[in-house]
């Protein structure tokens, strides 16, 4: 085990390196000016150009590229361009808003998709299997945007039960904050829900029709026994697996949704850096997104061992 | 070392998730809710309140000398003072000048109001009015208003109220320049103490800073000495920047702002409709235009760029991108609300697709594919540029619209990438003066087509020097009617712009004419409770 996890961490040191190394080039090769975006349109060349210097943008490639990781190394993300302020006062606050609407989604997706996974096994061909089938397929149909909007504009205006509100942290208000949350969340959930009860009912029907899950019915043990040590036990191994992949999803499907609900997490403030060419925002929200991605398939891998000896074993 | 068994890692798994799940909430500004209570005054607006405002950008620049665009310039007005600004109807009036005018033809004076404190307490003088100039001559600035000062000499702080502008020759457009929103005075020892503008906020406006995060909001509390008695009414004023239109849109109907700025033309039935909504607008300043390359071919050939000028069907455009919220621009660009000329040159530039067909086919231009970049970041922008294809099809040219995000736009258009351009933006103020940066060789839109003309450059300075109402009408009904002769950009529609807010937001106007200015919200007031 300690030998896995030293092999992995190692693995994610490297993946930080070429991701942080590829977004340093990338942001550099799509056209526009974080100068041009710092001055407005009325601006001349000369004074582009002037605050281009002030930028440090005509220093040396190579000199900017040590630079960021010079400074990285030393636990400073870089500070905006175009608004002086430090990424670190910002990026934390920000991305724990979306890890806060990603966590709590998966949560409650994982927890209804295993349920309504299994009550569809169970009643394999019945009429609740075919409206949880035909109700997974239509939730992973649906976009999340269309999801959103449908959403917004049912509770907002048409049932005005969840009017749209400021957002207020835990802290200051948990209700008002439980409110806001409510909408968002049920859109992040409704796919991954989906897509976790399909694969909860696949791996149940295998293990419900397996031999060993077979000999325990023989041996006598109560069915429920048999459905939640034996068969859903064994199911949830590929549920894992699907759990970290749907959690990366999650996070990619935040920007909408925070767009749709005003949500002030770390996409917005990604979105903003890249209509403005921030290239230390930039670089460093996708960094820590990068970071949350391959520690949450590090987390995903060691669960997935800790569920099934085997793999660990192996 | 003990083994870790798998008992302990589910545990430590389960620790972990919930230990994140309650680090995972931000904590954005918030101001106390007895803020929020607005206090009744008969027979006088209410004191109190925090009006909540959804802005169409984000203003990442806080510097007073530098704008971003409209969206920043209101934010601006709130924490600093220019000398001169626009009242409710658009016109000049002091604002840290008690007293203005011109001494003779190169020189300007202005006369300071007494009694005007910075937020940090210290008093204004005149030596701050000069040195703010300064900064804003200064090259390595890049201010907005610099390039509008080439023809001041000097600006002296004569004595303890007084600031005499010295021209190199005589210039109309000083007031104008003096009452731009990012002409604004600042504190020449808060600056000189190291200060960051860019990030930190210290004027003499009536609203003094509080705090800004970035893509969340805003935060602006009263200055309790500001120079106008009973100013400001509200407490505070909270900007979130709702770039989305719809979401900006949705974010008012739904009542979680008070008020939104650039309401899209999509939405203003919608928004006029509401009897609980109002909409303050202009049909003056916000234009769309289409630029041409004019250095390369084919559009180094004046027959071809007023072969697409006629193609474009502008009524059409205005019914289709804007639902009819404008007016189209078949004549001069400077609309009558402040030039008097304008409506002499109506009707120059109607839709005629067999004209167009006619001079294509002079300049051997038959059948034109035309590559045409615009900007989908912007619906004000992109949607005429759609709605003009029809009518440029219809003269035989096989038109290729592409949109780019803002950024890259302006780089293609600066790269000259493309031969067309389609484009919308304000003039700078409201004067036709304001024509130099479309016509003049040196004008920041002109540098995207590489348009140069001797007598346009002869005629703008001419009419920048002169202060007679009636010579300068002659002088630039000229320049516009050579522009239409010349054609190095063409106008299409100008659109109807504005902001929205409840009916209990009172007190904000929306200039019809001299700048787009949102300088009455230093004004509003809440009739509510």
């Amino acid at each position: 085990m300690r030998r896995f996890l030293l092999t992995r961490l190692a693995q994610a040191v490297l993946q930080l390196f070429a991701v942080g190394t590829i977004v340093f080039l990338l942001v550099r090769l799509i056209p526009g000016d974080p100068a041009r975006a710092a001055l407005g349109e009325g601006a001349t060349e000369e004074q582009v150009a002037q605050t281009r210097e002030t930028m440090h943008l005509n220093d040396s490639f190579v000199s900017q590229f040590f630079g960021f990781w010079g400074r990285l190394f030393q636990g400073d993300l870089g500070t905006s361009l175009l608004s002086s302020r430090p990424v670190m006062q910002d990026l934390p606050d920000r991305l724990g808003n979306s890890l806060e609407l990603v966590l709590v989604s998966l949560i409650i997706a994982v927890t209804l998709g295993v349920l309504l996974g299994r009550v569809a096994a169970t009643r394999a061909d019945k009429p609740a299997d075919h409206a949880l089938v035909a109700g997974s397929i239509f939730g992973i149909s649906l976009p999340v945007f269309v999801v959103g909007t449908l959403l917004l504009m049912v509770f907002a205006f048409l049932v005005p039960i969840l009017p749209p509100q400021r957002f207020t942290t835990p802290w200051q208000d948990p209700v008002a904050h439980l409110q806001i949350l409510i909408l968002p969340v049920v859109t992040l959930t409704a796919a991954s829900c989906a897509v976790i009860t399909r694969m909860t009912r696949a791996a149940m029907l295998e293990t419900l029709s397996a031999d060993y899950v077979r000999t325990a019915r023989s041996k006598g043990l109560a069915e429920q026994r048999v459905i939640k040590d034996h068969a859903l036990r064994t199911a949830l191994l590929p549920v894992a697996s699907a759990t970290t992949v749907e959690l990366t999803t999650l996070i990619g499907s935040t920007v909408l949704v925070e767009t749709i609900f005003g949500w002030p997490g770390v996409s917005s403030l990604l979105m903003s850096a890249v209509g403005q060419r921030d290239y230390p925002v930039i670089q460093a929200v996708v960094l820590a997104v990068a970071a949350v991605v391959i520690l949450v398939n590090l987390v995903g891998d060691l669960v997935v061992r800790a569920l099934d000896p085997r793999a660990e074993e192996a | 070392m003990a083994p870790i068994s798998r008992r302990h890692l589910l545990a430590a798994g389960g620790g972990a998730l919930g230990s994140a799940a309650l680090a995972a909430c931000g904590s954005p500004v918030n101001l106390p809710s007895s803020l929020e209570e607005v206090t009744p005054r008969p027979g006088r607006p209410n004191r109190g309140g925090v009006l909540h405002f959804g802005l169409s950008t984000d203003p990442a620049n806080l510097d007073p000398h530098v704008t971003t665009g409209a969206a920043s310039d209101l934010l601006r007005q709130l924490t600093y003072n220019a000398l001169l600004q626009y009242d409710g109807d658009g016109e000049i009036i002091g604002d840290l000048a008690a007293e203005f005018g011109w001494a003779d033809d190169t020189t300007y004076e202005v006369k300071l109001r007494p009694g005007v404190r910075f937020h940090d307490g210290s008093r204004l003088t005149t030596k701050d009015v000069a040195f703010s100039f300064r900064r804003m001559m200064d090259e390595k600035t890049a201010a907005t208003t610099g390039p509008l000062l080439d023809l001041v000499e000097e600006v002296e702080a004569a004595d303890a109220t007084r600031v005499v502008f010295h021209l190199k020759q005589a210039d109309s457009t000083i007031p104008f320049v003096l009452a731009n929103p990012t002409a604004n005075i600042v504190s020449q020892r808060w600056i000189e103490s190291g200060a960051d503008p860019k990030t930190q906020v210290m004027g003499t406006g009536p609203f003094r800073f509080v705090e800004r995060i970035p893509g969340v909001s805003t935060t602006y509390e009263r200055f309790d000495e500001y120079f106008e008695p009973d100013l400001p009414y509200l407490n505070a004023m909270v900007f979130q920047p709702m770039s989305d239109d719809y979401a900006r849109v949705t974010a008012l109907r739904t009542a979680t702002v008070d008020m939104i700025d650039y309401v899209p033309a999509t939405h203003v039935d919608v928004i006029s409709e509401n009897p609980r909504l109002r909409f303050a607008s202009d049909r003056s300043f916000g234009f769309g235009f289409v630029g041409f390359v004019t250095s390369k071919p084919p559009f180094d050939d004046v027959r071809v760029r007023k072969a697409i000028a006629l193609a474009i069907n502008r009524p059409s455009v205005l019914e289709t991108a804007l639902l009819g919220h404008g007016q189209p621009i078949d004549g001069a660009l400077m609309p009558p609300a402040f030039a008097r000329y304008s409506g002499s040159l109506d009707n120059t530039m109607d839709h005629d697709p067999e004209q167009a067909r006619f001079l294509l086919k002079k300049a051997g231009q038959e059948g034109l594919t035309l590559p045409v970049v615009t900007t989908s970041t912007y619906s004000v922008i992109a949607r005429p540029a759609q709605a003009m294809l029809p009518g440029i099809r219809e003269a035989g040219v096989d038109v290729r619209l592409t949109q780019q995000e803002w950024l890259t736009f302006r780089a293609s258009v600066e790269a000259r990438s493309y031969p067309v351009h389609s484009w919308g933006t304000a003039p700078k103020f409201g004067d036709p003066a304001s024509l130099s940066d479309f016509l003049g060789s040196t004008g920041t839109f002109t540098a995207n087509t590489d348009f140069k003309d001797e007598r346009l450059d002869q005629l703008l300075a001419e009419g920048r020097r002169t202060r007679d109402r009636a010579l300068r009408d002659e002088i630039y009904r000229d320049v516009e009617q050579r522009a239409l002769e010349l054609v190095p950009m063409t106008w299409t529609v100008r659109r109807q712009q504005g902001e929205a807010h409840y009916d209990y937001v009172k007190g904000y106007r929306h200039p019809p004419k001299g700048s787009w200015t949102g300088v009455t919200l230093r004004r509003i007031w809440m009739d509510k409770k």
